[in-house]
Formats: structure tokens, sequence, C-alpha cells
């Protein structure tokens, strides 16, 4: 007894020794990443002309760190270049993500709930669901010719152009039908007999669904939510085609210029890798802060 | 019988799903502080009539009354009705992101319009009441069955309602958990709330019902005191459905 005691208690150990280290490795990597985003966000639009380093161009002398490693030297050279461009794919995502779950809620809960509003949220989720999402950019950007409406706006600089807007006007058109969807199926998977409990109290259906429905079923769709945060990160790409410059967009101008595909797209690989664990990263913490004993786990009451 | 007016008045009530009959003329009433004993075989159409008082379900034909509501009139606000009819269920189903405390004060909430600290306190009330005042802030997956119960009983309380229904709120419990929820509905029974009960727990029914009703196949085949009906049942069915449940709950 005490011995089986003993040989776990040294097993344990090493366990969570391991699992600490990489959680500290995590950490880290990601302080260092965004420090270093946020540094160069800044550096471009908060700080006066004159301070700092000029948008582009980095921290480090590249001719400095040349002897120390070429690759190296090619990564400080144009990674600035690449962070700033970074900003845009940034807030495409997260603005449209956002604007998308405050429309997918209610547009689930139409399919879900509704009748004739059903079959219109239906409609709209097959046909955005069901078209490719470039060829969505595209009707708004040359055949509606949208981004006329956002002309007058000041852009440049942190904020977006016109065109951003258009992209983001399409991301979240996209993004409502695909966040509909998984919040469609998690309202599903809420127990049934949880609204008639709720009627059974004098609730109406619509206040069942808002304080009952509703709070279980957007924590059952956390999962979902993650994987369309990362989906939505490497998408933004699209943006690209519409003239958007985000980190797609800049990365092949440079590479068309400088024809160091390989490096350039690697640089760029690792950015999009970044912001894509870190979004996971974020989910799971989410996920975890709003976790309730007893929901979603298999044997419910 | 008397010459008030019933608290609760199902006059034949009959209800069928597809072709199945589930309820088949059934009448009875209640007066206020009546407690209603409904037994009968599984498919007997207990529950479908315990969703008919409270319009969770629609009958077919007949009639029921709750003090001034007319429940089966089809144009009646039923949130209003559900404010006075309160439902313990058999699968309990608390609300399962919500704590103790916050099942019972949502609907104090948005149903009463209490405030914040009124909803808190007299929701606190009603948890001391069946015994649950150390576990305010308890979610359903930390309580036991017998403890998710009484939540249950708490939340239906609280609204303060006319009639209770209990769909056999003690079915999905384990056996040593059935005697917490029953004392709990013998305290209630004894303060004098009307409360019509499915359930086969006899030990319960002989203490604190004032009435037995047995269904058989949609219909009310036999009604009486609970002694009575037990010990002396007329009816062959009867007999014979109260011989098994007995054999089961090892009671004589
Ligand atoms: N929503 C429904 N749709 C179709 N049939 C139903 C529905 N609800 C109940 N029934 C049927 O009506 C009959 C009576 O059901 P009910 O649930 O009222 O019985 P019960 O007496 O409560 O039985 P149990 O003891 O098993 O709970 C059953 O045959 C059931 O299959
Ligand atoms: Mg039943």
């Amino acid at each position: 007894m005490s011995e089986t005691g003993a040989t776990r208690t040294t097993a344990d150990t090493g366990r969570v020794v391991s699992g600490s280290l990489g959680r500290w490795l995590t950490i880290a990597g990601g302080v260092l990443f965004w420090g270093w985003l946020l540094a160069r966000w800044l550096n471009n639009w908060l700080l006066p002309a004159g301070v700092g380093v000029p948008p582009g161009e980095s921290f480090l002398d590249p001719a400095a760190v040349a002897p120390i490693s070429d690759s190296l030297a090619f990564a400080v050279e144009y990674l600035p270049q690449l962070a700033d461009a970074a900003w845009l794919t940034v807030v495409l995502t997260v603005v449209s993500i956002a604007l998308g779950f405050v429309l997918a809620v209610p547009v689930s809960v139409a399919r879900v709930y509704g009748t004739y509003s059903s079959t219109v949220s239906l409609a709209f989720t097959e046909l955005i669901r069901g078209t490719p999402l470039l060829a969505q950019l595209f009707v708004l950007y040359y055949a509606l010719n949208l981004s006329t409406l956002f002309r007058g706006l000041p852009d440049g600089g942190v904020l977006p152009s016109a065109v951003v807007y258009v992209a983001i006007i399409g991301f979240t058109i996209n993004s409502v039908a695909y966040q509909a969807e998984y919040i469609r199926s998690a309202l599903l998977s809420v127990d049934r007999e949880q609204l008639t409990a709720a009627r059974a109290i004098g609730l109406s259906q619509r206040q069942g669904i808002r304080h009952v429905v509703l709070p279980q079923a957007l924590r059952f769709a956390i999962p979902g939510w993650s994987n369309e945060l990362v989906y939505l990160i490497k998408y933004s790409s699209l943006a690209a085609f519409i003239t958007v410059p985000e980190l797609f967009n800049v990365a092949r101008s440079i590479a068309a210029d400088n024809f160091a595909y390989t490096g350039i797209f690697a640089l760029v690989a690792v950015l999009y890798l970044g912001l894509v664990i870190s979004a996971s990263k974020l989910m799971a913490g989410v996920e975890r802060r709003v976790a309730i004993p007893g929901l979603g786990s298999t044997t419910s009451q | 019988m008397s010459d008030h007016d019933p608290l609760l008045a199902v006059e034949s009530v009959s209800k069928r799903y597809g072709d199945e009959r589930v309820l088949n003329d059934v009448s009875f009433t209640m007066d206020r502080g009546d407690v209603t004993v409904m037994m009968g075989p599984s498919g007997s159409g207990k529950s479908t009539l315990l969703r008919c008082v409270n319009r969770l379900t629609d009958v077919d034909s007949g009639e029921i009354r709750l003090g001034d509501h007319r429940v089966t009139d089809p144009g009646i606000d039923v949130d209003a009705l559900r404010r006075d009819v309160g439902m313990v269920f058999q699968d309990i189903n608390l609300f399962t992101h919500l704590t103790a405390l916050k099942n019972v004060t949502l609907g104090l909430r948005e149903v009463r319009g209490f405030s914040k600290d009124d909803a808190r306190e007299a929701a606190t009330e009603q948890l001391e009441r069946v015994g649950l005042g150390d576990q305010l802030d308890s979610y359903p997956g930390e309580l036991s069955g017998g403890q998710k119960q009484r939540v249950g009983i708490a939340r239906a309380l609280a609204m303060e309602p006319d009639l209770l229904l209990f769909d056999e709120p003690t079915s999905a419990l384990d056996p040593e958990l059935v005697g917490e929820v029953t004392a709990v509905m013998a305290d209630l029974a004894a303060g004098g709330m009307t409360m019509l009960v499915v359930t086969h727990e006899k030990g319960f029914a002989r203490e604190a019902a004032t009435d037995a009703l047995f269904l058989d196949a949609g219909s009310i085949a036999e009604r009486g005191p609970p002694a009575q009906l037990f010990e002396n049942p007329e009816n062959e069915r009867t007999a014979e459905f109260l011989d098994r449940v007995s054999t089961v709950s090892g009671e004589p």
C-alpha cells in the first residue's frame, strides 16, 4: 500500500513538472509573440513620428544579426512589415466573429423555434454555406461595389480603409451562417424538458429560451465556435483578392519583389500559426472559465 | 358533494394521441387543502392528465377549471395559469446551469417581478423550508438526487401556487433517498398545500393523502380514501395493480 503510494507520487510529480514546463514554454512564447506584435502596432500608430522606428522597419538592424545567421537576418528584415499587415488580419477576424456571433444567435433561435422565420433562416444558411466565400466577397466588392459606401470614412494607419469594411461585411455574413449552425446543434442538444420546466413556472417561451436554453447551448457551442475562429483567421487571407492589405496580401507582394517566396511564406506560416494557437488557447480558457459542474458531461441528472 | 366551488374541477376530459385514447372521460374535483394521490399502471395517462392541468398539453374535449382560470379555453393566458400551478417532475429537470438558489430565483425575478434582494431572500427561505439552506450555491451536478428533487419542490413552491402537481417525484431516485423527499411532501400536505400527486409510495399516500385515485387505461377506475382503496379495493384491476406495487416496494 505504502509502496504503491510512493511510486504514484513520484510519477505524479514527474507529470506535474513536465506539464508545468510545457505551460511555461507556452506562456513565454505567447508573451513574446504578442509583446512583439503589440510593440509593432504601438510603434506604428501611437508613438509620435520621430519616436521609435518608422513603420515597416525593424527594431534591430538586420545587418547586426547577419553574422549570427542569414535566416535570422532575413526574418528581422521582413517580419516588421508582416506584423503590420497582421493587424488587419486580426481586425478582420475579431470584428467578423463578434458581429457574426451577435447575429448568429437570433438566426439559430429562429431556425430552431421559429415557423416562418425558420425557413428564412434555413434558406440563408444554406445559401451562404453552399457558395464559396471568395464568390461572396466578389459579389460584395465587384458586383455591388459596396466599397463606395465607405469612401468618406477616414482611413490609413490604425483605421481600416473602405475595402476592409467590405471584407468585414463579407466575413460577418459568412460567419453568421456557420456560427448559426454550431449554435443550432447546441440548442438541439439542450434537454427539451429544460424548456418545459421553465414554462411550468410561468416563463414565456422567449424568457425560457433566453434564461434557460441559450445559456446552456452557448456553452455547448464553444468548441464549434473555437473551430470557426480558427477557420476565420485563415480564411481572412481571401480578403487579399479584394485588395485588402492583410497578412497574406502583403506577403505576396513582398515575395513578388524579392522572389524569396519560401522564406516569406515560412514567416507568414509562423505568424498564422501564432494567431491560431493563441485563438485555441483563448477559447479553451473561456470554456474552462464558464464551465459549470455537471453541465455538458454525459451523465446529466 | 359540496355546495362551494372546488379549487380544481376536471370534467369529462378526453385526450388521444393518434389512435390511442390516453384519457377517456375523466372527471374529478379537488378542494383547497386536498391531497390527492393518483396511481395506475405505466401508460395509463397519469402524466398526460397532470400536463393537461397546467396546459403543457391540450385536451381534446372536456373542461378543466382551476380557481378563476378556465384552463381548457383556447384563448387563456397560459403563463398566468402556470403562475398558479407548480409542477415537480419525475426527471427533476432543474436548470442545469444555475445554482440551487438561482433555480428558485429565476421564476421570482422573471415571472413575479421580484427585486434581486427580495428574490434572494424568498428563495433562501424556500430552500431552508426543504432543508437545503446550506446548499444555496451548489449546482445541480453537485447535489444528490434527493437534494435535487427538494430544490425542484422549492422552485415550484416559490411561485406560491394554489396547486402543486407532482409527477412521480421519487421514482427516479435511489430507494434510500425517497424518504427525504416524501418527508418534505408530507410537511407541505400537513401545512395545507393542495397537492395532486402521481406516486406509488403507499406510505406517503396513507400518511398524507386525503384521497386516492386509480387510473386505468385513461379512466378513473376507482376513487376513495387511501386506506379503503389499499385495504379493500373494489375494482379487480386496482387490487391486482396494488399487489404488484407492494411486492416491488416490499410493503405488506
Ligand atoms: N407527446 C406524446 N405523443 C404521443 N403519445 C404520447 C405522448 N405523451 C404520451 N403519449 C402516450 O400516451 C400514453 C399515456 O402516457 P402517460 O405518459 O400519460 O402515461 P403515464 O401513466 O404517465 O405512464 P408512466 O407511469 O410510464 O409515466 C402512453 O401510451 C404514451 O405513449
Ligand atoms: Mg408518467
